[in-house]
């Protein structure tokens, strides 16, 4: 009965608009966005040219980047903390403990989750689409944009996977960011704090909100899947991982 | 060793059969000639012009197109299909509305014209194909037995078609098992076997 009683009390919490508890989902959103902003164009130009380009060390490159997928995420905060330290080779930035080092490491985190999803998604496209793209006249730039917009469903999926990595990971946030009030405690730092204080309430709004955002992003994932298998090239949906 | 030492000449308006077992290496020429496969040895000449260098391989597909057996339409509308060409060649609007319009007609394509590609039936997809090549003017147009997937009605207008190329002084390349195909009117047999083309009277 404690819980819902708690339960409730977060509900109403969210529903007036709790300026504490709405400042830390706006962090959390802005941190993680900007990170996505950054990382979508870079990722998927990368998954793209480890599909499409024969390169020396292709194939472990491609194996980091798998390999990239389950590393866990206070190994990358404590890389990086490293490097921003005062004492680390980045520490003129001063970015330590500011929303500008939480972005930079969700950008690491997310890299191998976009760039693998693409890299599946490229190779799991009808091979006779860039042919036809390039026999058409198009350039090797028009071609591979084309193709991109061919597999976007599964594209979308691989951005929102992205997304979904980095919106609840706590580790990297902790480290590098410090879990600093109205600055860097965005929801999974909060959580964290709060259940640590015993403050219930806060960790179950907060919960709901994560809980809310990964319903929506599965929810766009399995409509953009849907979609996906209705278009042309069905096997973009389903593909999701790398086949050698 | 698949092909050896082919050579094909076509004039203008001339429509040519290329016959073959199957893996005699028809598929294999078509897409040498094209570029769109690498020899292992040797150059492809198209009109004097190296058909794998870079600096001359939009002029070259500017001049020759290529219709698949089974043609890859992008997920999107017929009429944006038969752009597609057009927009990546720098062609501006107008132009690209009327020669749109007139690839339509061509083709017969106006009851589909914004339907996308998985509501068309095999023979739309063949003429849609078709036209997205039409719509460039080429001066060659290389097909894979384009009509060995499709019913009696959809062969008659997919020959057609083709007939109206060459009428129109495109030359034509067909590798084909299709009897109606092969004794097209007025059309050249050729053979492939061994990994070497020759003259069929």
């Amino acid at each position: 009965m404690e819980l819902l009683e708690l339960t409730r009390d977060a509900l109403h919490r969210l529903v007036v608009l709790d300026p504490g508890l709405w400042q830390v989902i706006g962090v959390s959103l802005r941190v993680s966005l900007i990170a996505l902003a950054i990382v979508t164009p870079i990722a998927v130009a990368g998954g793209f040219i480890l599909a499409m380009v024969r390169f020396p060390g292709r194939r472990l490159l491609i194996l980091l980047v798998q390999s990239l997928l389950a590393f866990p995420t206070v190994v990358v905060g404590l890389l990086l903390y490293l490097l921003l330290s005062r004492r680390g080779p980045l520490g003129a930035m001063q970015w330590l403990f500011t929303q500008e080092a939480m972005i930079a490491g969700q950008v690491i985190i997310a890299f191998p989750v976009v760039c693998a999803f693409t890299l599946a998604a490229v190779q799991a496209a009808d091979p006779r689409l860039h042919e036809t793209a390039r026999m058409l006249g198009a350039s090797p730039l028009r071609a591979a944009f084309t193709l991109l917009g061919e597999v976007r469903f599964a594209l979308v999926a691989a951005v929102l996977s992205g997304f979904g990595r980095v919106i609840s990971e706590v580790g990297c946030a902790l480290m590098v960011g410090g879990n600093i009030a109205g600055l860097t405690r965005n929801i999974p730092t909060a959580i964290a704090l709060e259940t640590s204080r015993g403050a219930f309430t806060e960790g179950i709004a907060l919960g709901i909100v994560l809980m809310v955002i990964a319903l929506v992003v599965n929810a766009v994932l399995v409509l953009a899947q849907g979609a996906g298998q209705g278009a042309s090239n069905p096997r973009a949906a389903r593909a999701l991982w790398y086949r050698g | 060793m698949v092909l050896d030492q082919c050579s094909i000449e076509l004039a203008a308006g001339e429509a040519c059969v290329l016959s073959g077992d199957n893996g005699s290496g028809k598929t294999t020429l078509l897409r040498v000639l094209c570029g769109l496969t690498r020899p292992d040895d040797g150059q492809v000449v198209f009109d004097g012009m190296s058909v794998g260098d870079a600096a001359v391989a939009r002029q070259v597909r500017s001049a020759l197109q290529y219709v698949p057996a089974h043609p890859y339409l992008f997920s999107t509308t017929v009429r944006a299909n038969l752009d597609y060409g057009l927009r990546a060649r720098g062609v501006e609007p107008v132009e690209r509305r009327q020669r749109t319009e007139m690839a339509i007609e061509w083709a017969r394509l106006q009851a589909v014209v914004d339907a996308p590609p998985q509501q068309l039936s095999a023979g739309e997809k063949q003429r849609v194909a078709i036209a997205r090549a039409w719509v460039l003017a080429p001066r060659v147009v290389l097909f894979d037995e384009p009509t060995s997937h499709l019913d009696r009605a959809s062969r008659e207008q997919v020959i057609a078609l083709i007939a109206e190329l060459c009428a129109a002084d495109t030359a034509v390349l067909i590798a084909a098992h299709d009897r109606e195909l092969i004794e097209m009117a007025g059309a050249r047999r050729l053979h492939l076997a061994s990994g070497r083309v020759r003259s069929v009277v």
